[in-house]
């Protein structure tokens, strides 16, 4: 997995490319930290170019929805497609995290 | 040729650096030269070695190794009878000494000569004469070298019998072939399983249960992530599911219930999917709800492809309050049910003729085909084995991969 941050006026868009599984840890561990020093309240996860998320992948995305919190930031997920917006959708994760389209 | 080691003590640093390691240390000394063995008796000993061998050539070093069992080799390449270039090379053919480090002292210094010590299997190699100082931080080394090899093959080896161990306990953890025996004889309801974790150990877990008034249990659940953590969170599920039982709750509250429990236990980021199902015979329906588990697959009798059930629900272990949908299929005499856990339908198919550029995997559509092409197979263990068959020539199966197939024999 990649990822490239665009810092906007309103808000951060992190967009995530490839696949987010278990062998991502430290990268996502990265990404939050860089997540949370930028100043913008609203952080956007966009995964229109993500392929494929197991399981722990999901995980880490929880675990930056914390860390998002804990930093009184806004966190959310967008433009799921393909496998990723299944295994969202099978999750019900929308019922945790908002999922914008 | 006779390198005389420089008069005088050592540097304190050189003495304290190798402390106790040197006092347990096992050297043997290779030499024909009786005056050359006794400066390196004499070096070493300066250094903090005690326990020293001697060998006048490479015959009389093979045989003394065998009782002295030594941690390193000083040898010398010109000897008669046996020249330490063959005598390492026998050395090395032996599987104990595989790892043994063996330091070459010699007067032979070109570079070809060093090369040929090497090859036959030298660890280093230091020209004569010697040099004190050099020679015991090289014994030093190769010495602190092996100790680390060993501590981390012991803990290897440790570690290999405790996973061989919670392998074991997780094993007995699912039922095995007797209950299963069992379970139909009462019940009529077979079940074929198969249980792959894709490390040493699994986050998959699953089981049955015959109720008191005839009906059956079933579920399968699957922990975020594989290994040692997954695997010991199914302990932990597996006593939570005990303690709440499931006798008189439906499949939706007995979710409900493990989830509240579950919540409070695990770390943030670690989740488990789960589906629990009730298969009630006299009315002929498999009650069943589900957190982000796997969608069911209900064959009829009769029918061309399996039916898909809804696997939707959100994880165990995020959300205290969640609650979960009762859902439902219809499971009449001769049905087939298929549960598995998601690692079947994330196999990539690699094709990219979805318009996936090559990112797509087999998902529930996919499965459902290859579990249709199966279906004229009367014997379960032929359907399973054929269908995990179809699986495995998909793509690499990187997941813990859990199959059940359930059939109502009556």
């Amino acid at each position: 997995m990649d990822y490239g941050i665009e810092l906007r006026d309103q808000e951060a868009v992190v967009r995530l490319r490839g696949r987010l599984t278990f062998n991502d840890h430290a990268k996502l561990r990265t990404l939050i930290g860089e997540m949370g020093q930028n100043k913008l309240r609203r952080q956007v996860l966009d995964l229109s170019s993500l392929e494929f998320v197991d399981s722990a992948g999901i995980g880490m995305l929880l675990i930056a929805r914390e860390e998002m919190d804990r930093a009184g930031k806004q966190f959310v997920l967008r433009s799921a497609a393909g496998q990723v917006k299944r295994v969202l959708t099978v999750a019900q994760i929308a019922k945790i995290v908002p999922i914008e389209d | 040729m006779t390198g005389s080691p420089p008069p005088g003590p050592l540097p304190d640093a050189a003495a304290h650096a190798f402390g106790g390691l040197l006092a347990d240390a096992r050297v043997l000394i290779v030499d024909d030269n009786r005056i050359n063995r006794h400066l390196l008796l004499a070096l070493l000993e300066r250094g903090g070695i005690t326990l020293i061998e001697q060998a006048e050539d490479g015959q009389d070093a093979l045989t003394r190794m065998e009782r002295f069992k030594p941690d390193l080799v000083l040898l010398d390449l010109m000897m008669p009878q046996m020249d330490g270039f063959e005598m390492c090379r026998r050395l090395r053919a032996d599987p104990r000494w595989k790892s043994l480090p063996v330091l070459v002292q010699s007067s032979l210094n070109r570079a070809e000569d060093r090369a040929r010590a090497f090859a036959a299997g030298a660890t280093d190699y230091v020209a004569k004469p010697i040099n004190a100082e050099e020679l015991l931080a090289r014994v030093g080394i190769h010495l602190r070298k092996r100790a680390m090899l060993r501590d981390l093959e012991r803990y290897h080896s440790r570690r290999e019998t405790e996973l061989e161990l919670a392998r074991a306990m997780q094993a007995r953890m699912l039922p095995g072939p007797d209950r299963l025996a069992e379970l139909e004889e009462a019940t009529g309801i077979a079940v074929q399983a198969h249980f792959a974790p894709s490390s040493e150990l699994g986050g998959d877990f699953w089981g049955i249960e015959r109720l008191p008034d005839g009906r059956v249990t079933v579920y399968l659940v699957d922990f975020s992530g594989h290994g040692v953590g997954a695997a010991l969170n199914t302990f932990r599920l597996d006593a939570i599911c005990r303690q709440i039982g499931s006798t008189d709750m439906t499949p939706a509250g007995f979710l409900a219930a493990v989830n509240r429990r579950l919540c409070g236990l695990l770390p943030s980021g670690q989740f488990a999917t789960m589906l629990t199902g009730l298969i009630d015979p006299v009315a002929g329906v498999f009650h069943y709800a589900s957190a982000g588990s796997t969608a069911p697959m209900m064959w009829h009798p009769g029918d061309e492809a399996p039916r898909l059930g809804d696997g939707s629900g959100l994880p165990l272990g995020l959300l205290p309050s969640a609650s979960y949908d009762s859902r439902q299929l219809p499971m009449p005499p001769g049905a087939r049910l298929f549960l598995y856990s998601d690692a079947a339908i994330e196999i990539p198919t690699g094709d990219g003729s979805a318009g996936g550029g090559g990112h797509e995997v087999l998902d529930e559509y996919g499965l459902a085909t290859l579990f249709a092409r199966r279906l004229h197979l009367s014997n379960d263990d032929d359907l399973l084995a054929g269908l995990l068959g179809d699986l495995a020539a998909t793509g690499p199966i990187d997941d813990d991969l859990t199959a059940l197939l359930l059939t109502r024999r009556r």
